[in-house]
């Protein structure tokens, strides 16, 4: 039997799986590799938008005044803070929910639905929405803090407040990932040695901090990288929100690089940014995979 | 979680449920709200709770005026043109990596870590490359530079649904002498169609609700839905009623698909880790 399927797979097969594959490799390789190897060529040169104007070869001289500008700095450092912080958020709180989820009765059903939505509206859509409630004469919020006889506050107007609006939005759209994510580890868990440890008597705590966190830590890391990738790129939202204001309290990266390039029209620079953008992201990406290796091995 | 909790835990936790129920609805319901309010009303203090519903905001955004409609017209063609090139590209290589293990889990891993990179970054060189190609503000553009942001959720989507077929049925049919693409299509398109709609839909939202590389590479003609709505903040004041309205027209194709789609397109946007 298997000698017949082995003849007939290698009469049929031939190179098939390999040419079934190579479309998809090579529009990607067209769409990310070549323009990769640009970007670098690009990040070398004084590169104006306009085709008519000149271009100055630099090599490196981009990097080092990009590591001496205190703004870019500060731009790395804003990008990082909002993506810890954001993400921690975002990870406990979708923890909490997933188990919330999990409860086994028939009323949580009902709310997975909901709890999904805001992961499938654009990032445009999210930031107006928000822009309109946090606004300081018109927003609901401010009126809602009135009603309950607390003070106006100026969420988009001071450098704290604008920093975490910008984190309660990203947390509004994505804790339903980390949910969605972390509630599949929840369901997919063998519920065997829960139920052997609660025999041997083990408080709730123990249970969850000694049998279903560990069993459900790969699938948790997985939720963390992708939500830290995706907060890596942050743009969207930021643009619409507070256009990296103010005082460039959410100047994140994306928005620089985004700045740079298309309104003060310096490409190369904004190529040598995206160049040190994209080797931060790799790095994180290695991580990912690695895990997510670990993971489909098991 | 554990098998048995009490009454009132169980209350505590419906409780909390319904709690943040109603933080991931409001906004919803205040975008909506707001759309259909007169522009008096949008600026009454205190907020109208119940108010008379004026659809001006709507009859403007339809109108010609707006161009709105252009926008959201041209959101359809990138978006479905996008999902149909991304499908026909990820269909036979996911096909091969999920029966012949090709490029095994190091190719899978190359497609989930295209994903990884920042639009913004590749967006600089694409841009300066669409430029010379004379391919900026063209109905063309988007659906190709979407190929990247869709085919990594694609494959690992389509890939799983193929999985699911157990191997056993291709083998029979090959005994019986039916051909590679004899397989394919009367056995397993066939058998994982459902797959095969949610990732459409899934590129399809994606692409729809996709806004920087919208924003760069279009600059009149092609403009989509997300850009055209960004628009209705003007230097001088922001037109909410106008902007509410545009977005609710935005967000009411995405969340009709995702009702009737709900548990593929979860598999999509977790890579197949939700089953």
């Amino acid at each position: 039997m298997t000698k017949i399927l082995n003849f007939f797979n290698i009469g049929r097969v031939g190179n098939y799986p390999l040419y079934m594959v190579l479309p998809a490799v090579i529009v990607l390789l067209l769409l990310t590799i070549y323009p990769f190897i640009y970007l670098v060529y690009v990040s070398l040169y004084i590169w104006p938008i306009s085709p008519t104007l000149p271009r100055i070869f630099l090599g490196f001289g981009q990097f080092t005044y990009l590591f001496s500008n205190p703004a870019f700095i500060e731009s790395m450092q804003v990008t990082i803070n909002l993506m810890v912080v954001g993400v921690t958020i975002q990870i406990s709180l979708g923890m909490l929910l997933a188990i919330l989820l999990s409860t086994k009765s028939r009323i949580t059903n009902y709310f997975t639905l909901p709890f999904m939505v805001p992961v499938f509206v654009s990032p445009v859509v999210v930031g107006l929405i928000w822009k309109f409630m946090f606004n300081y004469d018109l927003g609901i919020l401010n009126y809602l803090l009135n009603v309950i006889g607390l003070e106006s506050v100026n969420w988009l107007g001071t450098t704290t407040t604008a920093f975490w609006s910008v984190v309660i939005i990203d947390t509004w759209q994505w804790t339903p990932f980390t949910t969605l994510i972390i509630k599949a580890g929840l369901d997919s868990m063998d519920p065997t040695p829960q139920e052997a440890a609660t025999v041997d008597g083990a408080s709730r705590f123990q249970i969850f901090t000694l049998v279903t966190f560990p069993s459900i830590a790969p699938i948790f890391a997985v939720a963390l990288l992708f939500r830290t990738l995706d907060a890596f790129k942050a743009f969207d939202i930021i643009y619409i929100v507070t256009r990296g204001g103010p005082g460039g309290s959410t100047y994140v990266l994306g928005y620089n690089i985004w700045k740079t390039a298309f309104y003060q029209n310096q490409l190369g620079l904004a190529a040598a940014m995206s160049v040190v953008m994209i080797i931060i992201a790799t790095i994180l990406a290695f991580i990912l995979v690695r895990i997510m290796k670990g993971l489909m091995e098991r | 979680m554990i098998g048995k909790i009490s009454r009132f835990e169980l209350t505590i936790r419906v409780i909390l449920l319904v709690v943040f129920f109603l933080f991931f609805m409001f906004p919803i319901y205040w975008m909506v709200a707001t759309s259909l309010k007169n522009t008096v009303d949008i600026f009454s203090i205190p907020p109208k709770w119940f108010f008379k519903i004026s659809l001006d905001n709507y009859w403007y955004i339809i109108s010609d005026d707006s161009g709105f409609l252009k926008k959201i017209f041209n959101s359809s063609i990138a978006s479905i043109l996008n999902a149909i090139f991304t499908l026909l590209l990820t269909f036979p290589a996911a096909y091969s990596m999920s029966r012949y293990k090709t490029g095994g889990i190091n190719l899978l891993m190359w497609f989930l870590s295209i994903r990884m990179i920042p639009p913004i970054v590749g967006a600089i060189p694409l841009f300066i490359i669409f430029s010379k190609l004379g391919l900026v503000d063209t109905f063309i553009a988007l659906p190709i530079l979407y190929i990247v942001i869709n085919l990594p959720f694609a494959i690992w989507m389509i890939k799983s649904f193929i999985d699911e077929i157990p191997k056993e049925i291709d083998e029979s049919a090959y005994v019986e002498g039916c051909s590679t693409t004899g397989v394919i299509i009367k056995i397993i398109i066939p058998l994982i169609r459902p797959g095969i709609f949610a990732t459409l839909v899934f590129c399809f939202i994606m692409a729809w609700n996709e806004f920087l590389i919208a924003y760069i590479f279009t600059r009149k003609e092609a403009i989509t839905a997300p850009v055209g709505v960004a628009r209705f903040i003007t230097e001088r004041q922001i037109l909410w009623g106008y902007i509410t309205a545009g977005a609710t027209l935005a967000s009411i194709l995405p969340i009709v698909l995702l009702v009737i789609f709900q548990k593929n397109l979860v598999r999509g946007l977790t890579l197949g880790a939700v089953k």
